[in-house]
């Protein structure tokens, strides 16, 4: 039997009383694509940075192409054929594509002079082993996210990779470039070079893997051929929990009154066309899209981030402007961001001031002046309330971990009790305990009257608080869900579906 | 090919410097003389020399201050210690001893800077304070008139010389000679070496230049040396020109080295900057200041004009961008669309 | 006993947090104290009251320029005008009673001075000298909304906004004056820069008064709250509900006052208004007294800024004190100056790795 590209065994590692790895155990083979899937906590990053010789396993054994290694160091994974092209792609925007996809192998050459050249050539090379054709002058800030993660895969390729490694690779991809990318990993396998393809979005993980193996608290739990996997095994077996429907206390909307909001026609240039539609009181109302579907940009423009071009918005019955974010939080709308490191928290700066920060000009004591101690009250009460673990306020934000974080975020939005809750993928990056407990919150402020609209691409997650799910595609709403009539699986069909333009 | 050298941005402030030129010819067509070229650049050779040293620190994602301080020490330290020795010589000596003080100094800034890990622009504050204080205090307080009797000639040593009604006798000086070579070095040295590629690269991405295996310290050592060597060869050189050995040469310049940098193209955040562009925003900012002279505005309201322009040249970009951001950010839709 | 060791204890945190107590100051009272017991051994004239009358003078101006300085920077940007903004207001200030009170000779003389020719008689004095307070003032507000345009409108990145904004101030201040210095300010007006209240000077008092009000700006105002959120995360901040263009525009107001009032007591002090005063020196110290203070966007001390002020005015005199004769004692300073920064930065380096550390 051959021998397989890659083994690791009894994998163990502990961070500072943490476990993160627990006796985990796998293998890939040539030319295998393997699916490597877990939530935020569940160890497949820890894993992969062991793979890759970033971090040192406590105990176990790595086997790359039968050598073994007990210290796996950087360089020697790379030796090996370990790749990883993480999210970030590590480009050079402002070189160019050729100059990208040579650079590493320039310096391990140890050459002192550029041969343009060689350099362009070596990039053909590689563009042309993945089939891709890509100009080699263009600079590459300019090109599009697609674009870019060819040039770090091929990259990779000219490296001669025997595996590599893909961390979330579908993030920032429409449809059609996801469809792209997929041909290329079957390229790739057919040429006998595996793949790891690390992903937390269930349909994709069904369509391009060949074995997946699910991690849990550190642990494997699932290690099968994809074929024989429903979303509903894959998604239990990634949190541990059957999720029963059932037993969710989905909140009532009001339909009986009038709607919380309105909108009618509205229209943005480059975003989206022509929408309308209703959120209800006591409503979780679901957008969802692929990228591209303009689903983010309505969300920023009921935010007054890119204020919509024209249409009508109603909050409860009166006709309001939104031309900016003032606009938005003076009028009652919150935003939860999935980018919270950039555009929610203040990483540096204090719990207290992090959740104080958007009604800030409301703690005052006499016009301008701060009451510090209403601050800190505040801030007190909702560390409380939203069960933010922190043994003091005066921390900075960045002390908390990633589900702590997003809580934050909600705090400081919750504390201005807004009418509406804007919620952009807000479980991105959060484990799995903080994910459930930030669901059953977005359910109990629904109930307590709150309108909210939760704008994800997760399935579960959706199914788990709407009441109604609105499918947009290329710039349009395309289908109403109503959640009680419908099931995952119906869902991820049409989220995936092309319409008969083959968009 | 061609398309993307219009659209450059060296093209465009080549396309201003002609345009401007014509202005100024029209108003006083003394202006199209070969002895005016001569003269803009014998103005500018010092400022290239310095800016192609700025050049290489604002690709790498700094800001240096201290360069103006540079040619100050290595020009009057090497004339006070050839003042003791009584030298009578030409300049090439003053070159050889300025060099080698320069290439200390910027070695100075490079250490401090990889050594401790310091932020360039805060640290090269500090040196540039360190060595005027030096150069006034250790060295001297007033400027210096007592040239070695070899190089009281130095500025006028032309290459070709021209007569001209109202400049005069001028001619094309040696010096230009200095900034061609400075020139080519730093060309090519961008263009066609591991370290010039690893200037850009880390400039674009520092991280990712880190991750790849470029040797941050080696390069950001090496730029500043190359800084530090330029400015004393500029040092020397203005002095040789004015005839005297100052303490404080250059002081306050630093600012309109870099503009003149930045005019040229590069970035103010690093990973863009080219020789000719900055070669020609040198050019642009002597012209101006020229033609401010010619079109007889009143010399106290000069500095009025270069204010003015200068918020222009930086206010309309940013509108055209304000504007665009307003329009709409593009989506993957608009691709789709088309 | 056990409640009261609690509550003293609880007492001493409640001061440390109260007084914003910081490793960086601890540093700076540090470096304070040596050069004061230093200078006090070397010179013996040193610790006297004349000694620190004449420091209180001098201080004024870097200090409110330092303090114009430091807002910027904490808001992420960086104020590279303000001494331009200085002389601009004493410029127009001089330059109105200038036109008010032409000099007598229209001929050459007129030509070549920029001679206030106050009358030495009867005028309203007051009127005249409120007015040059308020024309700095206004110069202020308006500069300041000038950068505050550029950068928190228009998205210029600060250096380069400032940058060019110094240009046009300086050239207006130079069109202005022809390059000359305005003189002749009516007698009384070195009442603000050369006056004591109870044996402390005037400028002084006006620079403790800033510092405090600008203490109580950042730390105890919905406005220094948001300034330093702007500075740590402009992203975050304006997601999260603050106008940043207001903000930036208000601290770069905030900052022209400032420096319009180092422009008033400069005025006054010297009885003269020019285009370049301080020009080669202040803002380089400003910027350097930020970076003593430990200056960054989004963190920053007032107390550490006026600790950094008062260490490089006892540098400046001592130094000059200790040097008296020898020739160009005030550029050793400059020297020892940039020494000090050197040190403080390689400090810091070592705290910051073992801070990492722990």
């Amino acid at each position: 039997m051959a021998e397989k590209l890659l083994r690791v065994e009894h994998i163990t590692k502990h961070f500072a009383g943490v476990t993160a790895l627990d006796d985990v155990s796998f293998s890939v083979d040539q030319g295998e694509s393997m699916c490597l899937v877990g939530e935020n906590g569940s160890g497949k990053s820890t894993m992969i940075k062991i793979i890759s010789g970033v971090y040192t396993a406590d105990s176990g054994d790595i086997f790359i192409n039968g050598n073994h290694y007990k210290k796996l160091t950087p360089m020697e994974s790379m030796h090996a054929g370990v790749q990883v092209i993480y999210q970030d792609f590590s480009l050079f925007p402002n070189l160019t594509v050729a100059e990208n996809i040579s650079i590493s192998e320039l310096l391990s050459t140890g050459k002192k002079m550029v041969n343009w050249k060689e350099v362009k050539e070596l990039a053909q090379e590689g563009l042309d082993k993945i089939r891709v054709s890509i100009p080699l002058d263009a600079i590459a800030g300019t090109l599009s996210t697609a674009d870019r993660q060819l040039i770090a895969i091929t990259k990779a390729i000219l490296a001669d990779a025997r595996l590599i490694i893909m961390d979330e690779p579908t993030t920032a991809l429409t449809r059609r470039e996801v469809e792209a990318l997929f041909k290329i990993i079957n390229d790739l396998n057919n040429q006998g070079v595996a793949t790891i393809f690390v992903s937390h979005k269930l349909n994709e993980v069904r369509q391009i893997s060949q074995r997946t193996v699910i991690l849990r608290n550190g642990k494997k739990v699932l290690d099968q051929d994809a074929k024989d996997l429903d979303i509903k095994t894959i998604e239990y077996q990634m949190t541990g929990r059957e999720i029963n429907t059932s037993s969710i206390k989905y909140s009532k909307s009001d339909t009986k009154s009038a709607p919380l909001l309105k909108v009618e026609n509205l229209h943005l240039l480059h975003g989206f066309f022509d929408l309308s539609f209703e959120l209800y009181k006591n409503e979780v109302l679901g957008i969802t899209g692929l990228l591209g579907s303009g689903r983010t940009e309505l969300a920023l423009s009921l935010f007054g981030q890119l204020p919509a071009d024209s249409g009508k918005i109603y909050l409860e019955g009166k006709k309001i402007r939104i031309r900016n974010i003032f606009d938005a939080t003076s009028r009652g709308f919150g935003y939860v961001p999935e980018d919270r490191i950039r555009e929610g928290l203040f990483l540096p700066q204090s719990i207290t001031d992090n959740i104080a920060v958007s009604i800030i000009d409301t703690l005052t004591t006499v016009s301008i002046f701060l009451d510090k101690k209403a601050k800190k009250q505040l801030s007190d009460n909702w560390i409380e309330k939203l069960n933010v673990k922190t043994p003091s306020g005066k921390l900075p934000a960045k002390s908390l971990s990633g589900g702590n974080q997003q809580r934050l975020v909600l705090a400081k939005w919750l504390a201005q009790n807004p009418k509406i809750l804007i919620l952009n993928g807000p479980t991105v990056g959060v484990d799995v305990g903080s994910k459930s407990e930030i669901h059953e919150l977005v359910l109990t402020l629904a109930r307590q009257g709150m309108g909210i609209l939760m704008i994800s691409d997760d399935i579960p997650e959706l199914m788990q608080t709407c009441n109604r799910i609105l499918l947009m595609r290329r710039g349009k709403i395309v289908n109403e869900f109503i959640r009680e009539k419908t099931t995952e699986e119906e869902l991820a069909k049409e989220l995936v579906a092309t319409d008969s333009n083959n968009h | 090919m061609f398309n993307k050298l219009i659209k450059s941005n060296e093209f465009l402030v080549f396309l201003i410097i002609i345009t401007l030129s014509i202005v100024i010819g029209m108003i006083n067509p003394a202006f199209f003389s070969v002895a005016t070229i001569y003269d803009i650049l014998r103005a500018s050779n010092v400022y290239n020399l310095m800016a192609f040293g700025l050049l290489l620190v604002v690709i790498l994602g700094g800001v240096d201050i201290s360069f103006v301080a540079i040619t100050a020490v290595a020009s009057y330290g090497t004339h006070m210690a050839m003042l003791k020795l009584d030298y009578q010589g030409g300049i090439w000596l003053y070159f050889l001893i300025g060099t080698a003080i320069g290439l200390i100094c910027g070695f100075l800034n490079g250490f401090l800077i990889t050594r401790f890990k310091l932020p360039i622009f805060d640290l090269t504050l500090a040196t540039q304070t360190m060595l005027y204080g030096f150069s006034l205090f250790f060295l001297g307080a007033t400027a210096n008139f007592d040239l070695p009797e070899r190089m009281v000639g130095y500025y006028g040593k032309y290459l070709a010389i021209t007569e001209d009604p109202f400049i005069g006798t001028t001619g094309l000086h040696i010096s230009v000679l200095y900034v061609l070579a400075a020139g080519i070095f730093v060309w090519w040295l961008l263009k066609y070496t591991i370290i010039g590629r690893g200037i850009y690269a880390i400039g674009g991405n520092r991280e990712v230049a880190k991750r790849s295996g470029f040797n941050i310290n080696r390069i950001t050592m090496i730029v500043f040396v190359i800084m530090g060597v330029l400015a004393a060869i500029s040092g020397v050189t203005q002095s040789g020109f004015q005839r005297n050995f100052s303490p404080t040469l250059f002081i306050g310049q630093n600012l309109n080295v870099l503009a003149s940098v930045i005019l040229g193209g590069a970035s103010i955040t690093g990973g863009r900057g080219t020789v000719i562009g900055t070669f020609l925003g040198v050019i642009l900012t002597q012209l101006i200041n020229r033609a401010l002279i010619l079109t007889g505005i009143p010399v106290e309201w000069q500095q009025f004009v270069i204010g003015v322009l200068l918020i222009i040249f930086i206010a309309i970009p940013a509108i055209r961008e304000e504007r665009a951001r307003k329009v709409g950010h593009t989506t993957e839709l608009s691709e789709e669309q088309a | 006993m056990k409640k009261t060791t609690n509550k003293i204890i609880t007492l001493l945190n409640d001061i440390k947090e109260k007084s914003a107590f910081d490793g960086q100051m601890v540093l700076l009272v540090g470096i304070f104290t040596v050069l004061m017991v230093f200078f006090t051994i070397m010179e013996d004239g040193f610790m006297t009251e004349r000694t620190f009358s004449s420091m209180g003078f001098q201080i004024a101006e870097i200090g409110l320029l330092a303090l114009a300085m430091m807002v910027s920077i904490l808001i992420g940007g960086i104020n590279l005008s303000i001494n331009a903004t200085a002389n601009l207001g004493a410029v127009l200030a001089g330059y109105f009673l200038f036109k008010v009170f032409p000099p007598v000779d229209t001929g050459e003389i007129a030509q070549i001075f920029t001679q206030i020719n106050f009358p030495a008689e009867g005028g309203n004095t007051t009127i005249y000298i409120l007015i040059d307070i308020l024309i700095p003032i206004l110069v202020g507000i308006l500069t300041g909304v000038i950068n505050g345009y550029l950068v928190g409108y228009l998205s210029v990145p600060a250096i380069l906004a400032t940058l060019a904004s110094l240009s046009l101030f300086t050239g207006i201040s130079t069109g202005l004056t022809k390059g000359r210095t305005i003189t002749g300010f009516p007698p009384n007006f070195e009442l603000i820069g050369a006056k004591t209240i109870s044996g402390i000077p005037i400028p002084f008092i006006i620079f403790l008064v800033m510092t405090v009000v600008t203490y109580f700006l950042l730390n105890h105002t919905t406005l220094g709250f948001k300034m330093k959120m702007l500075g740590t995360n402009p992203t975050a901040s304006e997601f999260s509900g603050i106008n940043n263009r207001a903000v930036i525009m208000q601290t770069y107001i905030y900052s022209g006052i400032l420096s319009a009032i180092a422009g008033i007591i400069v005025m006054s002090r010297t009885m003269s208004a020019a285009y370049e005063y301080g020009s080669k020196t202040y803002l380089l110290f400003s910027i350097l007294i930020a970076v003593l203070a430990g200056m960054t966007p989004g963190f920053g001390n007032v107390i550490n800024v006026f600790i950094s002020v008062l260490i490089l005015q006892i540098l400046s005199t001592g130094f000059h004190m200790v040097l008296l004769g020898v020739r160009g004692s005030s550029f050793f300073k400059d020297f020892s100056w940039g020494i000090l920064l050197i040190i403080i930065f390689i400090f810091n380096y070592f705290v910051r790795g073992r801070k990492a550390q722990e």
